[in-house]
This record gives C-alpha cells, structure tokens and sequence, in this order.
C-alpha cells in the first residue's frame, strides 16, 4: 500500500523517534501555577470552600478522639487515685491530706465532663453522631459539586488555550497532567489551611466545652499528628475526585476549538 | 508562471463534508478538488456558512473529511491516528488566530519554545532558536515580557515566530489581521510575505481583508461547498487598487 510509504516520508526527519510531544515537569507545574494565579479570586472560592469542609471534618473527629482519649484518662486515673488514697489512709495521716487534695482534682476532672453529658443519655449521644455523619457526607458532596462547577467554569474560559496546545501537538494525556496537577495543587493546599484551621477549633472546642487544663501538651501533639495528615490526604482525593469530569471535558476539546472567536 | 514543476503541499480530492445537526443532514462541502503548491500564498475567501472554515480545517489538518482525501505533504490525514496527527500539527503545520492565542502565563520566548518542547527539542537550542526567531519579527528586545503587557500586533508577532518554531511546511492563518489596526495589520502581512519569500514557506489564510488578498499568489473563493473560483494575483490586481485607494 502506499499509504505506508506516505507515513515514511513525513515521519522520515524524526531523528530516531525523539518525539516527545510533552512538557517538562517543571514547565507544566510553571504553568498550572500561573493558571492559578491568574484566576486567583476564582480559586480562593475553591480554596476555602476545601478549607471550611476539612476544618469541619477534622474538628468533629479530632474533637470525639480527644474526649474520648480524655475520658479513658480521667477514669483510670480517678481509680488509681482512690486506690492511693485508701492505701495512704491506712499508713498516714499526712500523705493522706495530699492524697486527698490530689482526689478531688480527679474527682473534679470527672464532673466536668459528666457536666459536659459525657457519661449519660447514650440514646441521644449515638443520635447526634448519626446527624454529625449525614452532615460531614452533605458537606463533602457540596464541596465536591462547587469544586466540579469552578473547575468546568476555567475549561470553558480556556477553550482555546486547550486547542491551541493541541494545535502546537499536545495530546490529550498533557492536559489531563496539566489539569490533575492544578487540582492537586489546590487540594494540598485548601485541605493544608483546613487541617490547621480545624485543629485549632478542636483545642478551642475542647477547652470551652470543657476545660482548657484538661488537655496536656502530649495529647495535643498527638491529636495533631493523628488529624491532619489524614484530613490533608482526604482533602486532596476530594478535590481530584472532582476535578476528574473537568479534566475529561478538557481532554476531548478538538484543536478547531482553538479557531473560535466567539466565547 | 508553471504550476506543473513545483512541489506539491497540499492536495485535495472530491472532499465531502457532512455534518448531522440533529437529524439533517448539512452538506458543508460537496466535492472540492484543488492543490496548493509549496511556497504559495494562498487566500481562501467565501461569505459565512459557505464551508469556508471547514475546507480551511481540512486543509490544516484540523477536521478530517467525511469522503474524498485530503493530502498535506504527501500524506493522506484520513489515515492517520491521534498521535500522527498531533505530530503532524506539531511539525508540519504552523498555526496563526485571529485571537493570537499565546498562552497568557508564559513570556514570548516560552511562548515560542513551546511548539519545540512538544516535539523533542532540547531546551537550550528551543531557547536560541526561539530567541532568534523572536529577533527575527523584531521583538528581540521583549523576550521575557508576557503576552498582556504587548500590545496586539507585538502578540500577532510573537504568534508568527511561534507558528515558525519548527520549521513547518505550511503556516495556516485565520483571519490573522481581524483584530488588528491597518497599520498593524499591513505590517503583518509584510512580515508574512517576507517569510514566505525566505524560507519558501506556503501560507495559507481565510480573510476577509483586501490587503491580505492582494498579498495573495492565488485567491479561492468557496460559495456553498464548492470552489465557485480560483484567481491569480494578476487578476486581482485592479480590483484592489481601487481598493487601497478607498483606504487610504
């Protein structure tokens, strides 16, 4: 057939396949940068909405774990108080009165949270968890349905951008890179914003609720370690997650839509 | 002046065009048969709606026909995938808009280096190459300025040198002075002729402006899916006079 000897002559100035119809890492990540920065108003809508979304999150799960944490803590401890002070009673007098003083501060310790409803109406309890649980899943998928929106929004601005880069032979896989990067890039740093600014309410929300004693430097290490890589991480697989329709839409755009004057 | 001793770029047979708008059926282009020679100026003129835009796709490697072929550089795009035809585009066609369409976050020479980036070309010499090319169309001194702070015949400029990047065999032009000023706009079809004279480039442009057809080796005019004819420069020239004249 012809046609094979056709292909030969126009591929024939190949220089041995170098055809590497891609960007540079650094030249995509260059430019979904400028992209960001360029639509910046745009994508702070997107960045906060992230943001309150996983502060929500991570304040609600972070907030159960520490009252729980604090909880296990105040009982045993209030326990193994009573037990020294039972022994102290029997050797001495003195001890005692320290023991005693140390008591009631667990005791105390044990009434703020029973103040707070921590040890009754399970019922009731387990009721506000449910509702806590459909209103993180509602959040989320608003979240998801806003970040679709603004992300098909930029698509369409960038039309002929994206036909264009088809034009000067880029191929579908670059943009759906260019695209994924982006949003990448906005999830890591919207869900970033919303860890810290979720942590910080969870302290708040337990030192208000309960007592900003209560809480050692220990456990608040370790509420953060715990929350926020994990709210940072769903963060940012929210956000791909929603970028993927964009991305497709972006991918399919023929290079004549470069050609378009009206938009 | 002999067309039979010159090297083919562009060929087209019996080209046909449907497209389904819901369920009629609209014949864009019924049959049209013409071939483009390297080095030509070639103008494609024609009201809106007559399938003027879809041959100039075709043409440019942009649409593929429905039936008939089409021959750009002796290879028929009907038979080439995804990837062929976006290297196809990458090397062998030159893109010009009537909308400049740079890529707003890059600076010229980024913007230039592009269309060798895409094709494998190292860094360095897509660098040099595009700084030299940016020189050429007189924008040497603003290599690093990005396409909002230049003005529209600076952007056109910075399109031209980009749609040059790799060498291509053709540079396809739509409407290419549409948004600029006359001034602006004569500079840009000089610019044009001055590279179809240099490199042997063939440039092909739908218009609707006289002064790119009387910078024109041959005008096509389409009406209703069909070549409805074909004129040399040497036919134009007095219509245009007249023209200028009004102009000026």
């Amino acid at each position: 057939m012809s046609n094979s000897t056709n292909k030969h002559t126009i591929f024939a100035d190949d220089g041995g396949g170098r055809r590497q119809l891609t960007l540079p890492w650094g030249q995509t990540i260059h430019m979904c940068w400028g992209n960001i920065r360029n639509r910046a108003g745009r994508f702070m809508l997107i960045f906060i909405g992230i943001a309150v979304v996983v502060a929500f999150f991570m304040s609600n799960l972070s907030y159960q774990g520490m009252v729980d944490d604090l909880k296990a803590s105040a009982g045993t401890e209030a326990q193994s108080r009573l037990n020294q002070a039972a022994e102290a009673v029997r050797s001495d007098a003195k001890e005692y009165e320290a023991a005693r003083a140390e008591l009631e501060d667990a005791i105390h310790a044990q009434a703020v949270l029973e103040r707070a409803g921590f040890y009754s109406d399970t019922i009731s309890e387990k009721k506000q968890g449910d509702q806590q649980v459909w209103l993180m899943l509602l959040s989320g998928i608003l979240c998801l349905v806003g970040i679709t929106n603004t992300m098909l929004m930029s698509v369409t601005e960038r039309i002929r951008e994206i036909g264009t880069l088809k034009c000067l032979g880029a191929l579908d896989g670059f943009v759906i890179r260019l695209f994924m990067i982006e949003s990448v890039f906005i999830g890591l740093v919207g869900s970033l914003i919303g860890a810290l600014v979720g942590y910080i309410l969870t302290l708040l929300q337990v030192g208000m609720v309960l007592e900003f004693s209560l809480i050692s430097f220990s456990q608040a290490i370790q509420t953060f370690f715990k929350g926020v890589p994990l709210a940072v991480v769903a963060g940012t697989v929210l956000t791909v997650m929603a970028a993927v329709y964009p991305t497709y839409v972006a991918a399919r755009m023929k290079p004549v839509d470069a050609m378009r004057v009206e938009i | 002046m002999s067309n039979n001793n010159r090297r083919e770029i562009v060929r087209t047979q019996d080209v046909r065009k449907v497209y389904r708008m819901g369920s009629e059926e609209v014949h864009a282009l019924q049959g049209i048969t013409v071939t483009i020679y390297a080095g030509e100026y070639i103008s494609i003129m024609g009201p809106s709606g007559s399938g003027k835009s879809t041959f100039f796709n075709m043409v440019g490697g942009l649409d593929k026909p429905t039936s008939g072929e089409v021959y750009i550089d002796e290879v028929d795009i009907a038979q080439l995938g995804i990837f062929e035809l976006a290297w196809l585009r990458c090397r062998k066609i030159g893109y010009i808009f009537q909308t400049f369409n740079l890529i707003p976050v890059m600076n010229a020479l980024e913007n230039v280096s592009l269309p060798m980036v895409f094709a494998g070309v190292g860094a360095d010499e897509a660098r040099d190459k595009a700084a030299a090319l940016l020189t050429k169309v007189g924008l040497g001194h603003r290599l690093n300025h990005r396409p909002p702070e230049m003005s529209g015949g600076q952007q056109q400029r910075i399109a031209i040198a980009r749609a040059m990047a790799n060498d291509p065999a053709i540079i396809l032009a739509d409407e290419p002075t549409g948004n600029l000023d006359l001034k602006t706009g004569h500079e840009i079809i000089d610019l044009l002729t001055e590279l179809k004279e240099e490199r042997g480039v063939t440039i092909v442009t739908a218009t609707h402006d006289m002064k790119m057809l009387a910078a024109s080796d041959r005008v096509i005019w389409v009406t209703d899916g069909k070549i409805s004819r074909i004129q040399k420069r040497e036919e134009l020239d007095i219509k245009v006079g007249s023209i200028s004249g009004e102009e000026a």
